[in-house]
């Protein structure tokens, strides 16, 4: 049963992964990091999550709430490298 | 002494050595750009490194023989010389020199001597990376073609940042004009060019849009962040909610901008 459950929110995480990056793409931005923070909200150590709406807060120049995104998901999950380079770049320093 | 007689041997070898010219497949002898970097603290370093990755050939000179060593293998040419010594300066090759950059940041009188010597050795480019505004104004009046104060441009732009964050970047064109990069103001999301009536409401005009694209990063397989650039963008094209417009205009109209970003 225990195991059952775990699946379940697995699957449920994964899905609004999917769905948020669907939205992305389809530049809903707000849509998907609602989507974004609902995995948080499941999971609140999905480096993922914590990435995708760095990158949309990026992407709609609002630097200063990207690079506190992507320190919590680096915070999470020290090795994650493309974010790393990312936050680098914000910050000034070459990679 | 060593280093200087040690110096004087190799520069006399440089200058006869094939260093100069490169030779095209039509056996045409052309000859490529060449820089000397006096000064190779934090500034001077950098400035060689990256004109060696634009191609072009560099002499660097430094009293410090550490400084010589670590950069020896990156650039053409790295001598220890007294920056101050007219005849081991002219020994090392800089008067063949397109240009001289004189980047000596800890010495204000060792930065207007070299200018000074380099200036009579007949270079005709000459940079100097100034350290205050004395050292601008003696270097100018020692005929330095161009002179650099990066603390100061670099806290300008700091500033500017702080104070106009919808500005990325900004070139001064003359006194009154200037080249912006700013943020695609709310006022104007979603309204093709024409619609936005831009350059009468602004008096600014629109020469370029970039763009961020979403996409899959296939590699990493997540999302990412593509950036396209619409150069010359038709009055039909649409400005959207994340887009950074590369604009002209004058000071004036480019403060009204900031202004309505503030409110």
């Amino acid at each position: 049963m225990k195991e059952e459950n775990a699946k379940n929110v697995a699957s449920k995480e994964l899905s609004h992964i999917e769905l948020g990056k669907f939205y992305f793409l389809n530049n809903k931005y707000d849509e998907a990091v609602s989507e974004f923070r609902k995995v948080l909200e499941i999971n609140p150590a999905n480096a993922e999550a914590y990435y995708n709406i760095g990158l949309i807060k990026e992407s709609s120049n609002l630097i200063d709430e990207a690079k506190e995104m992507y320190s919590r998901a680096l915070a999470v999950k020290p090795d994650y490298e493309i974010v790393r380079n990312r936050l680098n770049k914000l910050i000034g320093i070459e990679n | 002494m060593f280093f200087k007689l040690r110096n004087r041997e190799v520069a006399k070898k440089t200058k006869n050595a094939e260093y100069c010219l490169l030779r095209c497949k039509d056996g045409v002898s052309v000859k490529k750009k060449q820089f000397a970097v006096i000064g190779l603290g934090t500034f001077g370093y950098n400035v060689a490194l990256e004109l060696v990755r634009k191609n072009i050939q560099v002499l660097g000179i430094d009293s410090d023989n550490g400084i010589v060593n670590r950069i020896s293998n990156f650039i053409t040419q790295a001598l220890v010389v007294d920056a101050t010594d007219e005849k081991a300066v002219e020994d090392a090759g800089v008067a063949d020199c397109d240009g001289v950059i004189i980047s000596i940041g800890e010495s204000i009188e060792t930065s207007i001597l070299a200018t000074l010597i380099v200036k009579e050795l007949g270079v005709k480019n000459v940079i100097v990376k100034s350290s205050s505004r004395w050292h601008s104004k003696v270097a100018a009046k020692l005929g330095a073609n161009t002179i650099v104060y990066p603390e100061l441009e670099m806290a300008k732009k700091l500033v500017d940042t702080i104070v106009a964050p919808n500005i990325l970047e900004q070139i001064k064109l003359s006194k009154d004009y200037n080249l912006v990069e700013v943020i695609a103001p709310k006022e104007v999301w979603g309204k093709t060019i024409r619609s936005s009536d831009i350059r009468n409401n602004y008096g600014i005009n629109i020469i370029a849009i970039r763009k961020q694209i979403p996409i899959i990063n296939e590699s990493h397989n997540s999302i990412d962040i593509k950036e396209e650039i619409n150069m010359l963008p038709g009055p039909d094209d649409e400005i959207n909610q994340n887009d950074v417009l590369i604009v002209i205009g004058s000071e004036k109209a480019l403060a009204k901008l900031k202004k309505i970003e503030d409110n």
